[in-house]
């Protein structure tokens, strides 16, 4: 039986003006802005993806970077089932800051939660201040998955996106996650007959239990 | 109390202590002052230090809620109810004071006991009510404490479920952070489901809790919005609005129940949202069949009639702008009985809305629904105003059609029917040109035997008979909506002739204040028949009709008059919303479409009025050249466009022809090493001839000769160069000899000798002519000094016969010295003839001297013609030089001339290609020096 799921995801980085809201806008609506506005506590946004045969909507928050909605931002942890790290190859303070963000990720958020550590802007590779071996090294040192994009060239943007769900969903596949707790930002539920299958009237009325086929 | 609040603090004992905050929770609701002033030091402590017993804690809260509460019943008195507001909020501000109380008391929930919980959750809910943001602030930036709260929904007693609601409510309120942090805590599905439990609209006032906390949630929220309709919630609202027909329950609960539901629909999908946003949720209500559900609770008999009035303006709002939706509802059928005559919805509500004795609120809703038809939908518009043309007006009667109902609204006596119908017909009209000249056509029928009247002549009419205030108004907005952008009916309309008197005379009297709206519409519909004025009118130009303005009205007065509708106070209120919602009739002036439309021609018009007519006559001309500016522009551009083509066919022309060229060039290169080669046989063959030639003459008669090789050349120039040289050379030994000359010249003068110079004579050599100077300044100088010699020789002889002669005469006078004298004379004697043979010797010498110069004046004579010889020689060299210098001229030009020949030859060997190349090749090759020479003078000139 075909089933759709609800992944929920969330953005987080230490620095404003990285590049996250471009990323989502590209996935979401494909498409760049190149000026956005300073994006005021969290924003929503949706795709539906496949992976494996299986149409999954992706649910995903942009979280402010600045400082000041740090307690804000705190409370979407608790309820995702992955989080992209995003920082900036032209900005070497933004990857500085890692660390501390990857400690507040993993202290407020179910210990499965996937990451992903994005370097963003690649297109800028003029004005580069992080290498790519330094992301990867980072990656590697903390267990992540690393991928370098460009909001603006859309290069990697779905990859990334899709590659964390894809993580997801194999430790779903693996039984890591328990997907009867919603609290681990994943729903399951049975998909109405095909006729009806419209992204929005997929989504069945009920949680189902996560009964797999 | 005083004593209870010091066993709370110093006793030791837990009952003590539990006894005496029962007491003090006792007192709390009767002495709320004294109590909380005193106790509430102790009461937060106990909070602090006792939480392992969950009764003594219960109490706490409950007298804390009871302090800090403003309890409903206690309100009743009226009096005091200011008075318990501030002491409520007094309260709450000494306790929020203290961050960490607050952050306590959200640990406190944590626990699961109902006499912990419970109270908790009553007391947090009274702190947000008394100072929402403040404590909203802090729940913020403490550690989950948003996602705590959210767990007392999912608590399974009902009440702790039930207040818990209740106290997202009030944490939600105006908080968008928060509210985004309660969505993603799955409050939609929670909230969802307790509404599905409770029964939907059937359900309690928990389900109204439910929808009040769900309005907050989504109201002006984009993100909370989105995430709405991406969670799939919209198909879960359905079954809210399955009521079906049996008007068994309306119940109050569910008439509220419903309402909201109605509203949250209406959040979703209002105006004032991104339109994006608005779209995509009226395609989702579409798609899952939400619309139809809310067109059946329209058609659906027994509905109460406000719960009809917000389902109309719910539908509105739904099909606002989306064309799918706005066909779905023009297709939807009242049901009726018997069914055959199946009436479109519209015209339906239409029926309503021009019926005086609905409700004035549902006459608005469905006005306000027949604008959401027709908004930003032409072929709506198409349709109603067809069914007011002659063409299409359905013969037998049977149904009425929407055209009908409005003109029917139009003309009635009920001036609210009259303002909506106009109002209506305005919006078929609103931005589509086509319909208002389609409008033009149509006729009516005024009463039996008179001639049809049209559309726009009954309008001005019912205006000018003056009836009441919303009738004038809203035919005067028709009018202007009908005219604005529409030449040809700012031209019927000028065409009636009473049309314009009207105006100006309403526009210049001056009229009480409850005209002055009516006026400054007249204004505007006067000014709309210039702005739009295309002077097909003779009568009414717009230069004369302005010519009115000042006449009658004066410019001033006129834009006074304009403003007054921007001024009015109804105005702005219509602008900001498109939902006509009006508290009572008599406020039902304006329509929120026709706000706009004044906002834009305003300006404009006031424009138009100041300006001189030479004005525009100028802006016409200007106008006139922009046209042609842009005729010109579209010229070029298509002229730019052909050049384009053109340009790429020659380009590719250009890339053949280079290909060509190419080819050519090889073939060319080829040839000139063939050339070449013929060339170097042909120069072997010249130094053979040449060898023969050299013997037989000189290089010039070489010269002449045509065939001359480059080598030829080159030994040419550099005999000529040897010829000048020696020319040169020629030209000193000339000038040396000259200048000999000029020396024997005069030497000959001299009467010296020389013996040298006979030699210098004959050679031309300088070094011998200097020679020869010196030769002849030292003969000189010799000749000189002997010629002083000779003179002082002379002299002496001279003075010496004087002594003689005097001493000849002085013997005979003095004989006593005649031994000395003649010993004397002796001596004289013997010296003179001494001199005498000197003389003798220098007579000859002078003698051999002039010899000598005769025979140098011989060889001075040979020299002189030998002279002659050289130069006679020399002007035969030089003559030569010339020619053989003419000859190079000529064969300069002849060379130049052959090199533009080779040159052209080049040319037309590219245009014509290699074959005919060759060919001339060949001949010249075969037939004559004279092309090779050319060929020989490309290689070299350059």
């Amino acid at each position: 039986c075909p089933l759709s799921m609800f992944f929920r995801k969330v953005f987080l980085n230490s620095f404003s003006g990285v590049g996250k809201s471009c990323l989502l806008l590209q996935f979401t609506d494909k498409r760049f802005q190149p000026v956005h506005d300073l994006t005021i506590g969290v924003e929503f946004g949706a795709r539906m993806i496949t992976i494996d045969g299986k149409q999954i909507k992706l649910q995903i928050w942009d979280t402010a970077g600045q400082e000041s909605f740090r307690s804000i931002t705190r409370s979407y942890y608790r309820g995702a089932a992955g989080a992209l790290l995003v920082y900036d190859i032209t900005r070497r303070d933004t990857f500085n800051h890692l660390t501390t963000w990857l400690e507040d990720a993993r202290q407020h958020s179910n210990s499965n939660m996937v990451i992903m550590l994005i370097g963003n802007k690649s297109d800028l590779e003029s004005r580069r201040e992080v290498k790519k071996e330094e992301g990867e090294a980072f990656a590697r040192e903390h267990g992540l998955i690393f991928m370098e994009t460009s909001a603006k060239t859309a290069s990697n943007v779905e990859e990334a996106f899709i590659n964390t769900a894809k993580e997801i969903y194999e430790k779903i596949q693996e039984g890591v996650f328990d997907i009867n707790n919603e609290a681990n930002g994943i729903k399951i539920g049975p998909q109405h007959a095909a006729t009806n299958a419209t992204h929005a009237g997929s989504q069945g009325g009920q949680q189902a239990g996560g009964g797999c086929c | 109390i005083q004593k209870l609040c010091d066993r709370v603090a110093s006793s030791t004992l837990l009952d003590d202590r539990r006894n005496a905050v029962r007491a003090l929770k006792s007192l709390s609701k009767k002495y709320r002052l004294e109590v909380g002033i005193q106790a509430m030091e102790h009461l937060i402590h106990v909070l602090q230090t006792d939480r392992s017993d969950s009764e003594i804690i219960g109490y706490a809260l409950d007298t804390l809620y009871n302090i800090i509460a403003n309890d409903e019943e206690e309100e009743v008195e009226e009096n005091s109810t200011r008075q318990s507001d501030d002491l409520g909020s007094q309260f709450t501000e000494i306790f929020i004071k203290q961050q960490e109380n607050v952050t306590l008391l959200l640990s406190l929930l944590e626990e699961f006991d109902f006499h912990v919980r419970w109270p908790g959750v009553k007391l947090l809910t009274s702190l947000l009510k008394q100072l929402g943001p403040q404590v909203q602030q802090i729940i913020l930036v403490s550690p989950m404490g948003v996602s705590r709260l959210m767990d007392l929904l999912a608590d399974s007693r009902e009440v702790i479920r039930n207040d818990g609601v209740l106290l997202l409510q009030a944490l939600t309120r105006s908080n968008g952070a928060i509210q985004k942090i309660v969505a993603f805590e799955n409050a939609f599905e929670r909230l969802l489901d307790i509404i599905t439990e409770e029964g939907n609209s059937d359900g309690g006032i928990v389900v109204e809790d439910c929808l009040l906390l769900l309005q907050n949630l989504l109201k002006n929220n984009n993100s909370n919005q989105n995430f709405f309709k991406e969670g799939s919630y919209i198909q879960r609202m359905k079954p809210w609005f399955e009521v079906g027909d049996e008007n068994s329950g309306w119940s109050a609960q569910k008439v509220t129940n419903l309402h909201l539901m109605l509203q949250l629909v209406r959040v979703l999908v209002s105006p004032t949202n991104p339109p994006g946003a608005t779209s995509s949720c009226q395609k989702a209500m579409f798609q899952c069949r939400l619309l139809q559900q809310l067109c059946t609770i329209l058609m659906a008999t027994g509905v109460p009639a406000d719960i009809l009035t917000e389902t109309i303006n719910t539908v509105s709002e739904v099909i606002r702008g989306c064309l799918v939706n706005q066909d779905y509802f023009a297709s939807v059928n009242a049901p009726s009985n018997p069914p055959r005559c199946n009436r479109p919805a519209i015209v339906v509500l239409l029926m309503s809305m021009v019926n005086e004795r609905q409700p004035f609120v549902l006459r608005c809703a469905v006005l306000y629904c027949f604008q959401c038809f027709l908004y930003k939908n032409q072929k709506g518009q198409g349709e109603i105003v067809s069914t007011l043309l002659p063409s299409t007006i359905d013969a037998t009667g049977n149904s009425v059609s929407a055209g009908q109902l409005l003109c029917g609204g139009l003309f009635s006596t009920d001036s609210l029917s009259n303002w909506c119908a106009a109002v209506a017909l305005a919006h078929a009209l609103q931005e589509n040109a086509i319909q208002k000249e389609q409008l033009l056509r149509v006729q009516l029928a005024t009463s039996i035997g008179n001639p049809p009247v049209s559309l726009l002549q009954q309008c001005t009419n019912i205006l000018s008979q003056g009836s009441k205030i919303q009738t004038r108004v809203g035919l005067l907005m028709l009018l202007c909506t009908w005219l604005s952008n529409c030449p040809i009916a700012v031209t019927h309309f000028l065409h009636n002739s009473a049309n314009v008197p009207f105006l100006t005379g309403q526009i210049a009297e001056n009229l009480g204040e409850e005209e002055q709206l009516v006026q400054g519409l007249c204004a505007l519909l006067l000014g709309i028949s210039i702005y739009f004025n295309d002077n097909s009118l003779e009568s009414y130009r717009k230069e004369k009709l302005k010519q009115l303005i000042e006449k009658r009205i004066g410019k001033e007065n006129f834009i006074e008059k304009l403003g007054f509708i921007s001024k009015h106070e109804l105005y702005s209120r219509a602008s900001q919303k498109p939902q006509p919602n009006f508290p009572s009739p008599e406020y039902m002036i304006f329509d929120h479409e026709f706000t706009k439309l004044v906002k834009e021609l305003e300006g404009v018009i006031t424009k138009a009025i100041y300006k001189s007519s030479e004005e525009d006559k100028k802006e016409e001309e200007v106008k006139k050249t922009l046209e042609q500016h842009d005729s010109i522009v579209t010229h070029y551009k298509n002229m730019i466009r052909e050049q384009d083509l053109q340009l790429e066919e020659l380009k590719q022309q250009v890339s053949t022809l280079k290909c060509q060229n190419e080819q050519l060039q090889t073939a060319v290169t080829q040839q000139v090493s063939q050339i070449q080669q013929h060339k170097d046989q042909y120069n072997l063959l010249k130094v053979q001839l040449g060898k023969d030639s050299q013997h037989q003459g000189s290089y010039s008669d070489g010269a002449q000769m045509n065939g001359i090789q480059p080598e030829d050349i080159g030994r040419l120039r550099e005999e000529i160069e040897e010829l000048k040289g020696h020319q040169e050379l020629l030209q000193s030994q000339l000038a040396e000899k000259d200048s000999l000359i000029e020396n024997l010249k005069s030497s000959q003068t001299s009467p010296g000798a020389n013996e040298q110079s006979s030699t210098t004579a004959s050679a031309g050599d300088s070094e011998e002519v200097a020679e020869l100077k010196q030769e002849l300044a030292t003969l000189k100088s010799q000749l000189n000094s002997q010629s002083v010699e000779i003179t002082k020789l002379q002299t002496e002889k001279q003075e010496l016969l004087q002594k003689t002669e005097a001493f000849a005469k002085s013997v005979p006078v003095s004989g006593e010295n005649e031994t000395v004298t003649a010993a004397k004379t002796t001596d004289v004697e013997g010296r003179l003839s001494a001199l005498l043979q000197e003389t003798k010797e220098l007579k000859n010498e002078i003698k051999a001297l002039s010899e000598e110069r005769t025979a140098i004046k011989e060889q001075l004579d040979s020299s002189n013609s030998t002279i002659a010889i050289l130069q006679n020689e020399k002007n035969k060299l030089q003559m030569e030089i010339t020619d053989s210098k003419k000859e190079q001229d000529d064969l300069l030009v002849l060379l130049a001339d052959q090199d533009q020949k080779i040159f052209s030859l080049k040319n037309k060997l590219k245009e014509f290609g290699h074959p005919i190349e060759e060919e001339d090749e060949l001949e010249s090759g075969d037939q004559a020096d004279d092309d090779e020479d050319e060929d020989d003078a490309e290689d070299q000139d350059p």
